[in-house]
């Protein structure tokens, strides 16, 4: 985004998520259950089960992103749901109430698939909405990981993975099929490959490719992950950011520094946030938000694997475990400095953020801030509290 | 030798505990040296950490000026719950402890405990990690083993083993108390006149801050005058008050009580963390000890912070209300507690539409106004005394 030339597979990606959104609104009527999942869970299962994957949380992303988020909120908020409450999660039930829908309308689910790595935010989201739409739900449970994960915690999440079938097997009205589940686990294991490849790029410098432009070219590795458009679109985006590299066209063109940011991007600033960073030569390079979805499947042993690749993410991890991975991702990306956001939608990410800090910087070495925001609500952001905490960050860099 | 007593004096002693809980813990502790380990409310399995031989301790009397003492660690817009207890133990006000068992009931609790275990850790920091969803037949089985780590985790830092000899004994002995306080909370509901809302949530409360072994003490002497006095004056039975329903997480600041008391109201059920569902339901003695504390987990009353398909809170709130003669029902909410707001609206809907009137009275640690929750309980019990007598 930040690149002074927009990419050709934008185009591509408008088409592909298009399509995606257009066979979640045929879903229903050619007979497939439509399950809503989450954005970290193993959505492999239910592609294989051949349910349709809706993603609530794109539709709160893509809201923020437009900047209709609080507006799309004020329906739910009138129905008493506070606006403390996660700002993808007040879009997506605001939605259900609003008369207008600037979005498009939320496909309401047939059934409802939960995994509560990410955050308890989604386990009462999609409860509520379990309530709302009287559509079952389940709720695919992971324990918190300190330090390595355990026989227990890795028993218990496959013992989850059957359940989830047997739930699958009773939307479809069909045994579930463990050949296709191979197939589709190969198709994310390529698809993360390629992901991962091209996040990788923002540790040459210059480099073609940042986290902005991760975060706007990362709906189909959530959305798409296990099917071959997933893989045909990395696959393209690659090729376009090698030809990129040999015609000299780099993310930010004069890149001085390298920053890491934490977590998630604040959607309706995307621009705004690439601009600041790219007026002081900085690349924002990596985040552990869009390293989310880097898995890679053992085909031998699907549901252990899954259980693997989904309970050990960061999102499940303790206090010190995620900042030795901040720490490995400065390390691996050459980072200069690091931005952690205080968001407050997102408890799990934001609750230690103000000893991390310090103890990041203290092991690192490296200028580090923590600001304050929210990831789709406006009205927690204020333009110029954030620009003055930069501004002193942007000083420390030099 | 307290056959003199009045049920206001027995009463008194829970409130002195509540006031000063660090007080007679630390006497029992001069007595009989053992470590203190604290923990939240209060979804532990206290009974574990009593047959280790430790002395469970729960953080749940709080004081309102230390909540700003964690903002430098913890964002203000976590719920005043988790910021009061991190801020008191930053203020030096749990020194006294050897350990900590945080239960993973949302995320400030699942998030919290590393930011306590890096700037006020304590010998033991434990995380109790249980599972959100109680249900599935996978729940079970993976809480017999969280229990079971758990178990071995005090045996290491207490240096002996847990026999079940002695784990069935902790369980009878709190079994013994939690019998003994729902038959309290009857007398309560029956005779609020003599055991006031303050009165037995006081007792609750208080259960967590001293030994079970003092606490069944006081408690049966307690029920013994309670007894006598309902016996002697053989009033009826007839209610007093506005039955009402009780529902949330904790009943703080504990002058919510006393305001109850003080508008005519009586909570007649409730699933309040401190309340309730502290001593709803008891654990098998025989069999499995540790199988026996995971069911008896998994079969407490719906809390927001569990997904149960099987036991929809929304269809339990009603029915309680219902089986408990219950005429309203308050919501008592903490500032910024997730769970229950995003449960708040369709509960307050499903009360709605089965003609429960309900109020949200909406508090938080150290930043209340007395005067806008009396208000506000008052209004809503002068509405539904009006119902009664308009009704009749």
């Amino acid at each position: 985004m930040a690149a002074s030339q927009p990419f050709k597979t934008a185009g591509l990606l408008k088409g592909l998520m298009a399509k995606y959104y257009e066979q979640g609104n045929l879903a229903r009527e050619r007979g497939v259950p439509v399950a809503w999942v989450t954005a970290v869970s193993p959505v492999e299962l239910v592609y294989a089960a051949g349910l349709f994957p809706y993603y609530p949380e794109n539709f709160g992303a893509l809201a923020a992103a437009r900047k209709v988020a609080d507006k799309i909120s004020m329906a739910a908020e009138t129905r008493g749901f506070f606006s403390d409450l996660c700002g993808y999660a007040r879009c997506g039930l605001g939605d259900a109430y609003a008369q207008e829908h600037p979005v498009g309308k939320i496909v309401r689910p047939d059934l409802l698939f939960c995994c509560n790595t990410q955050c308890g935010s989604l386990q009462k989201w999609f409860e509520t909405a379990g309530r709302l739409y009287k559509a079952p739900y389940f709720l695919l449970d992971a324990p918190l990981i300190e330090n390595a994960s355990t026989e227990l915690v890795k028993r218990y999440f496959v013992e989850q993975l059957e359940e989830a079938i047997n739930f699958f097997e009773v939307a479809t009205g069909s045994p579930f099929n463990f050949d296709r589940l191979a197939e589709v686990l190969d198709l994310a294991n390529e698809a993360c490959r390629l992901w991962n490849e091209i996040l990788d790029m923002a540790a040459m410098k210059p480099a073609p490719f940042g986290f902005f432009d991760a975060c706007f070219h990362m709906a189909p590795i959530v959305t798409w992950r296990g099917t071959k458009e997933a893989v045909m679109y990395y696959q393209e985006l690659k090729n376009e950011l090698e030809d990129r590299l040999s015609k000299k066209i780099y993310a930010v063109p004069d890149e001085r520094f390298k920053i890491y940011w934490d977590h998630i991007p604040v959607w309706p600033k995307l621009r705004w946030f690439s601009d600041l960073f790219a007026e002081h030569g900085a690349l924002v390079a990596v985040s552990q938000y869009t390293h989310s979805w880097a898995y890679q499947f053992d085909l031998d042993r699907p549901l252990e694997s899954l259980a693997e690749n989904y309970s050990e993410v960061f999102s499940n991890r303790d206090f010190e475990d995620r900042i030795q991975l901040k720490i490995n991702f400065m390390k691996k990306y050459q980072i200069d400095g690091f931005a952690l956001f205080s968001n407050r939608s997102c408890k799990p990410t934001a609750f230690g953020l103000y000893d991390k800090r310090k103890i990041i910087s203290d092991r690192t070495g490296l200028p580090g801030i923590v600001f304050e925001g929210d990831m789709s609500d406006l009205r927690y952001f204020s333009d110029e509290q954030v620009r003055n905490r930069f501004k002193i960050f942007f000083e420390q860099l030099t | 030798m307290t056959d003199h007593k009045t049920i206001k004096e027995l009463c008194a002693q829970f409130t002195r505990i509540i006031n000063e809980p660090n007080l007679e813990i630390q006497r029992v502790h001069a007595e009989k040296p053992a470590p203190i380990i604290g923990f939240l409310p209060t979804d532990v399995p206290e009974e574990l950490i009593h047959a280790s031989g430790a002395y469970p301790y729960g953080l749940v009397s709080y004081e309102g000026m230390w909540v700003n003492r964690a903002d430098a660690h913890l964002q203000t817009w976590a719920c005043s719950l988790a910021r009061c207890s991190f801020g008191m133990a930053l203020a030096g006000k749990f020194d006294y402890l050897s350990g900590l068992i945080i239960p993973h009931i949302c995320d400030t609790t699942r998030m919290i405990s590393g930011i306590w275990k890096q700037t006020r850790p304590y010998d033991f920091m434990e995380n109790f990690v249980l599972p959100r969803q109680v249900d599935r037949p996978s729940a079970r089985s993976y809480l017999i083993g969280e229990l079971g780590r758990l178990k071995a985790r005090l045996e290491s830092f207490m240096g002996r083993s847990i026999a079940d000899e002695e784990l069935q004994r902790s369980i009878s002995l709190y079994n013994k108390n939690r019998t003994m306080l729902r038959k309290l909370y009857q007398f309560h509901v029956r005779r609020p006149d003599l055991i006031s809302n303050l009165d037995v949530f006081n007792a609750i409360k208080s259960a967590m801050l001293i030994p079970k072994e003092l606490h069944n003490v006081m408690v049966s002497e307690l029920l013994r005058v309670v007894e006598q006095q309902t016996h002697e004056r053989n009033t009826d039975d007839a209610a007093r008050g506005v039955r009402v329903l009780v529902t949330g997480k904790v009943w703080e600041p504990p002058a919510i009580m006393e305001i109850l008391d003080e508008s005519g109201g009586v909570c007649v059920a409730d699933d309040l963390s401190t309340g309730y569902r502290y001593i709803a339901n008891d654990v098998t003695e025989n069999g499995n000890p540790l199988e026996a504390l995971a069911d008896h987990q998994l079969k407490r009353p719906p809390s927001p912070c569990f997904v149960n398909r099987g036991q929809d809170r929304l269809e339990y709130l009603v029915d309680k209300v219902k089986a408990s003669g219950a005429r309203g029902v308050i919501f008592l909410h903490l500032k910024f507690c997730e769970t229950e707001n995003y449960d708040y609206p369709l509960l307050r809907d499903a009360l709605f539409d089965a003609n429960i009137p309900n109020v949200r009275v909406e508090s938080e640690i150290g930043n209340v106004s007395h005067g806008q929750i009396s208000t506000r309980i008052q209004a809503f019990m002068e509405m539904l005394g009006g119902e009664e007598i308009y009704g009749s």
